[in-house]
């Protein structure tokens, strides 16, 4: 009975063991792939991102209005219309300049809609502090840089370092977005594979899913720690 | 209100842009695809035996084959690129590419938008559903109360929907999650290509083909709509290899018999 | 003036859009269900995942802290397809539900994992005297919670809680991977069907924006409504 179980356990690992060793390779260069997008979407989205954040949390008459109809513009629409736009419709416009192949497309085009979370975030951190700290700050002289560095910006980094992790995952399922402008990420790499093995949807996404963990995980841990460290910094302040 | 008008703003613009880009392109395809020493082809990954990666991990299938050979006999090389079905068409229009060669069916409503080469073959879809089901034949499944899985977008939806009026149609992402989806019992059956059903029976092997054969869809190759001396150039080209059976050959290796499997699976 | 009118209409032809409102209107349906149910839903799962994991307790705060992070580091498509296969082959009955039910639990338990952190970071960033004073006023634990933690709490994350939900809508359309008839598969019928994409892509987002204008909107009136904007940034 039991080697009974065995066996059909070691038919089953013997089965799971050939469709991952034809699928990985794929798989692992897919990954790579991601990798690359979420890397530079998460630099520059945040560099852009945390930039526009500053600015509009200051409530400055010109850029307030605009940022927030930039970020609403990208919140409000889906990614993959987004990407249909910047790789199939700007290149129409005539600018050679806007004439992106398909990768420079999906880098500008994650590191837009990234920016656009990280913007609302910092923003909304900025402003969740009250108002008597910024009136305390200007009361003893510093000027408005120099608050927002050394008073306002430590304070808010607890809200918003929390946030900024769930938006780096995030952006791992608009990666897998693009292969609608011919790249081949990891879950376009999945669905190739699962078109050659139909009966292993499940397993094959499985292992792609394995693939995504080993990047997310990592990500959350160390947003997590860095949270933890401003926490405690705040507590010895205090 | 601002809000709004700017996102108006921002789709009337890009509409416009892309009525302009059509002009644009009035130089001749052929002179263009000659200059640039390169024949864009856009595929999918449809399945075996049209389009998918083999076991040494390259792209082959007849619909590569056929735009291999094309490429070959106007001394050109051969650039593939690969897009879901959602990219396809957006990028053909958008110049990305000079011809889907993918299994795209030239419906009237398609050909109004898009020009199709002459069919270079033809494609028979059938039902498979579970083996402890009672159905034999696809007529079978017309039953109220009976669910049919296909792929979104697909000419199957468009059969299911036409010749099985009283089944329930149910829209899959892929053909593979539809067979996955009959497998487990979550739709009664479902309608795909001979040549996908024939894969999906091999990996899940509770699956059973129905009778009957419910269309025959003619697979053509398509381009954009200015791209008049292209399309005839491969309705020429489909002429020339049906004379000479080179067309004969691929479609005996790789459609009506399964001699690629031996090389490719 | 007749040419720019001509060019908008080889652009984008809105007779064959009006073709379409009929998919659009049961597309536009299925999303607003899907994506409403999944935010009142993963409200509530996510302040009790939030609350279990401040809770200090170990065998509430661990148990919260995994799940949050697994959910997290792994694609809503997997979580979908399983629940989508899984749940059935577990609960037989389930089988029966529809698509859309077994879509939201999906949607649900995705999302309240995010709408936990989120929770969780509003109501630490309440600062601890407001607790000591509803303690010293002789409120009980869940008066605490409901008249002086939560008010306070939420409307710091309210930003937050908005992109969150914009994000859910959007996710909504992974959906029609379990045959869910969505805003974006009545897109895309028309893309297929005709040719169209302009059509397709352009009506999805003109659509999903006015969807998420709405929900800013609801969102502006709780905020105001839980706290003046007076004691906020200078402005």
């Amino acid at each position: 009975m039991i080697g009974q179980f065995l066996d059909f356990l070691g038919a089953d690992l013997a089965h799971y063991w050939k469709i991952a060793a034809a699928v990985m390779p794929a798989l692992l260069k897919g990954f790579v792939e991601t990798l690359k997008l979420a890397l530079v979407g998460i630099l520059w989205g945040s560099f852009l991102g945390g930039t526009l954040g500053i600015l509009r949390g200051q409530h400055i008459r010109v850029a307030t209005p605009l940022i927030g109809a930039y970020l609403h513009l990208l919140r409000g629409t889906p990614f993959l219309v987004q990407l249909y736009v910047i790789y199939f419709v700007l290149p129409n416009t005539g600018y050679s300049w806007l004439q992106w192949d398909s990768q420079t497309a999906a880098f500008v085009s994650l590191g837009i809609y990234t920016s656009s979370y990280v913007t609302e975030i910092v923003s909304g951190a900025i402003r969740a502090i009250p108002r008597g700290q910024w009136e305390g700050a200007f009361a003893l002289g510093f000027n408005r840089l120099k608050t927002l560095r050394l008073i306002i910006l430590p304070q808010s980094i607890g809200l918003i370092l929390p946030a900024l992790g769930g938006v780096y995952v995030t952006l791992i399922k608009a990666t897998s977005i693009v292969s609608v402008v011919g790249i081949v990420e990891l879950m376009r790499q999945a669905d190739i594979s699962i078109v050659r093995f139909p009966g292993d949807i499940l397993y094959i996404y499985f292992l792609a899913g394995a693939l995504y963990f080993a990047f997310c995980f990592p990500v959350l841990m160390i947003v997590g720690r860095l949270e933890e460290r401003s926490k405690n910094g705040r507590m010895v302040r205090a | 209100m601002r809000r709004i008008l700017k996102s108006i703003a921002t789709a009337v613009v890009a509409a416009t842009a892309i009525a302009a880009s059509t002009a644009a392109h009035a130089e001749d395809i052929m002179d263009r695809i000659l200059q640039r020493g390169e024949l864009r082809v856009g595929v999918q990954t449809q399945g075996e035996p049209v389009s998918f990666i083999d076991k040494n991990g390259d792209r082959t299938g007849l619909a590569i084959d056929l735009v291999t050979m094309m490429a070959k006999d106007l001394n050109v090389k051969l650039v593939i690129q690969d897009y879901d079905w959602k990219g396809l068409i957006p990028a053909l229009l958008a110049d990305k590419f000079d011809i889907i060669a993918a299994d795209m069916t030239p419906t009237p409503e398609r050909t109004a938008a898009l020009l199709f080469s002459k069919p270079f073959f033809y494609q028979d879809t059938i039902a498979f559903t579970a083996k402890d089901k009672p159905f034999t034949k696809w007529e079978d499944l017309n039953t109220a109360g009976v669910s049919v899985g296909g792929t979104q977008g697909g000419t199957y939806i468009v059969a299911i929907k036409e010749f099985m009026p009283n089944a329930t149609a149910k829209e899959f992402a892929s053909g593979p999650a539809s067979a996955q989806a009959v497998a487990s019992g979550r739709v009664d059956a479902g309608v795909s290509s001979v040549s996908n059903v024939a894969a999906y029976s091999t990996s899940f092997d509770n699956l059973k083909v129905l009778d009957g054969v419910i269309t025959r869809e003619p697979l053509a190759f398509a381009t954009r709509k200015e791209n008049i001396q292209l399309k005839f150039w491969m309705d020429n080209y489909i002429d020339l290899i049906t004379a000479d059976r080179k067309l004969d050959r691929l479609l005996d290796y790789w459609w009506n018999t399964t001699a690629w499997e031996k090389d490719h699976k | 003036m007749e040419d720019f009118v001509s060019a908008i209409q080889s652009a984008y032809n809105f007779r064959i859009v009006g073709q379409y409102v009929d998919e659009f209107a049961r597309g536009i349906g299925h999303t607003v269900t899907a994506a409403a149910s999944a935010l009142v839903l993963s409200l509530v799962f996510g302040l009790a995942l939030a609350l279990m994991r401040i809770s200090g307790r170990r065998f509430l705060s661990h148990p919260a802290a995994a799940y949050i992070q697994i959910i997290r580091s792994t694609p809503l498509l997997l979580q979908i397809y399983i629940v989508y296969f899984g749940l059935p082959a577990v609960f037989p009955s389930m089988g029966r539900l529809p698509e859309i039910f077994l879509g939201i639990i999906a949607l649900t338990m995705h999302t309240g994992a995010y709408m936990a952190e989120i929770i969780r970071s509003g109501l630490l960033s309440v600062p601890s005297g407001q607790r000591e004073g509803a303690i010293a006023v002789g409120m009980t634990t869940f008066q605490q919670y409901r008249y002086v933690i939560l008010p306070q709490g939420i409307v710091n994350i309210i930003p937050a809680l908005l992109g969150q939900t914009a994000i859910l809508i959007k996710d909504t359309s992974l959906l029609s991977l379990i045959t869910v008839f969505d805003l974006v598969s009545a897109g895309m019928l028309l893309n297929s069907d005709r040719v169209r994409p302009n059509e397709a892509f352009l009506t999805i987002a003109a659509i999903y924006f006015v969807i998420y204008l709405l929900v800013l909107f609801l969102s502006r009136l709780v905020e105001d409504r839980l706290a003046g904007r007076g004691w906020r940034v200078p402005a």
